[in-house]
């Protein structure tokens, strides 16, 4: 059964369409990415999805069911900030939240320890740092143990180690049956840790599947290319050379290094031995692996939001 | 709704204004009261003829009133607090982390509501206790007469509270919440002041009695209910006041207090937060 299914979800304020007919479906243990550039109403979504924004527009179900309070006890969430009394300790804080969720309070210490933040279980919420916000509103989240994770931008203000232990948290929470819903901006993150992907742009569904299915589905009328990087001691006849092979569509000379941009069915190997028959001995040869940027850049457009 | 009044404890027991607000408004109330009983015995004591008419403000009856009516000039504290609360989980944006982690929207909103019936309920089991005292002090036997009025003042308390809930929901920014609140406060005074003034006129002149329109306005109805007892100088010139229609601005009142009550739950309810 899906995990969230949303129908047709739309979103306007006042002129401004945040979201436009969005539908898709997350399948269970799954590590689900909503890839958009900022402002594309990754957040508006899960607003919508967990009650803080009330739709336009469409409907949306959590394992089948209309979505409602009970139901959000048994998902974790972080949503756009880690939201906490100012006043009030790291512990009193989660105290809160595991009451809201209807669980006892022997879970805090474990959630704290997962973030690395118990020994600072009793300073003010308002004495953390941005990154230690971030770290109590994963381990919040983490409250219950729910089988859903829903995190926006979990890696906001997070320094690089700990960018990687919650990369690797998001993981292992997969790999023990969890589906974890996530939003991020961060094509590198999501392309690290996602199984699918729904990639969205100014409030339109662009593409929607598992990351092999969207890096290999060309869209639209792009024909999908193979990029591979070459060079030689002679580059002028080396140029001259790759234009008579078939299959080459264009070529360019960047950084020393010429991009033969070819048909998806040639190889690198293909191309090495062309050049060999030909006279001329490569010294570097590379097949550009497409990753997840290059779609996201083609199907999105490589200008940001003005 | 037990539940939910304890995770109000929750944010409420380490909150530093909420210990500061409770400990000001005890002693508030029983130093308003102090002072008012204190300036009429002065009066009584030092103004010659002034004792003639027997007329003491704490003795048992007047007590009820006269506390009742001098309490109420410190109930925006409480009401204050709830404002604080309230606005305080827009800044944190907890209410909607309330939400995320399960609350639904009208629970939240309820037990706001539940805290200021709560609120008024403390403020007039204080204004009850401190008319006994100064009842007893005052050497007079005990009665119940004149009881009504700490229903009033109770009726008053609610609506501070929740008009206090409703401006917070609509403003939701701290500063800008309180300082509306204190504006609309001293607007609605100004205007029910100046229908006052000419619902005396209108009297005067081609003997329409409606009442001291004044009184009809939101904060003001339960405002009217409540004065300070009449003493005998002010009974003299009652015949050109406009007659006291108690129970249109006792309707008023608890209409108003249902106005706003669902005011703010339906703000809260159906819109973004």
């Amino acid at each position: 059964m899906a995990v969230l299914t949303v129908n047709n979800l739309s979103k306007n304020y006042k002129s401004v369409k945040a979201l436009q007919d969005v539908s898709f479906s997350v399948p269970e243990k799954t590590v689900f990415g909503i890839l958009g550039p900022n402002g594309s109403g990754k957040t508006t979504l899960l607003g919508i999805v967990m009650d803080v924004l009330k739709a336009s527009g469409g409907t949306y179900s959590w394992m089948g069911e209309e979505g409602n309070a009970a139901q959000r006890k048994k998902i974790g969430t972080l949503l756009e900030t880690p939201n906490f009394y100012h006043y009030l300790s790291a512990e009193a804080n989660l105290k809160i939240a595991a009451k809201i969720k209807g669980r006892g309070e022997a879970d805090i210490d474990k959630v704290l320890h997962i973030v690395n933040l118990y020994q600072r279980k009793d300073s003010k919420f308002s004495t953390y740092s941005l990154g230690m916000k971030q770290r109590l509103a994963i381990a919040a989240a983490l409250l219950g143990d729910p089988d859903i994770l829903v995190f926006d931008e979990p890696t906001n203000g997070l320094d690089p180690a700990g960018i990687a232990e919650i990369r690797e948290l998001i993981k292992e929470l997969n790999r023990k049956g969890k589906t974890i819903i996530m939003a991020s901006h961060i094509l590198d993150e999501v392309e690290k840790v996602c199984t699918h992907v729904a990639i969205i742009q100014k409030g339109v569904l662009k593409m929607v599947g598992s990351v092999k299915e969207v890096m290999a589905h060309s869209g639209g009328d792009a024909v999908t290319t193979v990029l591979i990087e070459v060079s030689s001691a002679n580059d002028e006849q080396l140029i001259k050379i790759l234009q008579q092979m078939n299959g080459v569509l264009d070529i360019h000379l960047v950084d020393n290094l010429l991009q033969v941009t070819c048909s998806e069915n040639i190889t690198s190997a293909q191309v090495n031995k062309f050049c060999f028959d030909n006279g001329i001995v490569l010294n570097k040869l590379n097949e550009k692996r497409k990753s997840l940027e290059t779609r996201f850049l083609e199907i999105t457009g490589t200008k940001s939001e003005k | 709704m037990t539940e939910l009044l304890k995770i109000e404890w929750l944010k409420l027991k380490n909150y530093i204004a909420f210990k500061v607000m409770a400990i000001f408004f005890i002693i508030g109330v029983f130093a308003i009261n102090y002072i008012v009983y204190t300036v009429n015995k002065n009066i009584v004591n030092n103004v010659p003829g002034a004792g003639l008419i027997s007329f003491s403000p704490y003795n048992f009856e007047n007590t009820w009133q006269s506390t009742s009516y001098a309490t109420g000039f410190i109930l925006l504290l409480p009401s204050l607090l709830l404002m604080m609360l309230l606005t305080n989980e827009y800044t944190f944006k907890t209410h909607r982390q309330n939400i995320i982690d399960g609350l639904s929207r009208q629970q939240f909103i309820s037990v706001k509501i539940m805290m200021a019936l709560i609120f008024a309920l403390v403020a007039t089991v204080l204004v009850f206790i401190t008319a006994l005292i100064f009842g007893f002090g005052s050497g007079t036997s005990f009665s119940l007469n004149g009881i009504v009025y700490v229903g009033y003042f109770f009726l008053k308390a609610l609506s501070y509270n929740l008009i206090a809930i409703l401006f917070s929901v609509l403003i939701k920014r701290t500063g800008f919440a309180t300082g509306v609140f204190f504006i609309y406060l001293g607007a609605e005074n100004i205007i029910s002041q100046l229908l006052n003034v000419l619902s005396i006129k209108w009297k005067a002149d081609n003997g329409a009695d409606l009442g001291n329109l004044g009184d009809y306005l939101p904060m003001n109805a339960a405002d009217g209910l409540l004065a300070f007892p009449d003493n005998p100088f002010k009974s003299m010139s009652k015949h050109i006041m406009p007659s006291d229609y108690t129970w249109v601005v006792l309707a008023l009142a608890l209409g108003y207090l249902v106005l706003f009550y669902f005011w703010a739950t339906k703000k809260f309810v159906h819109s973004d937060l």
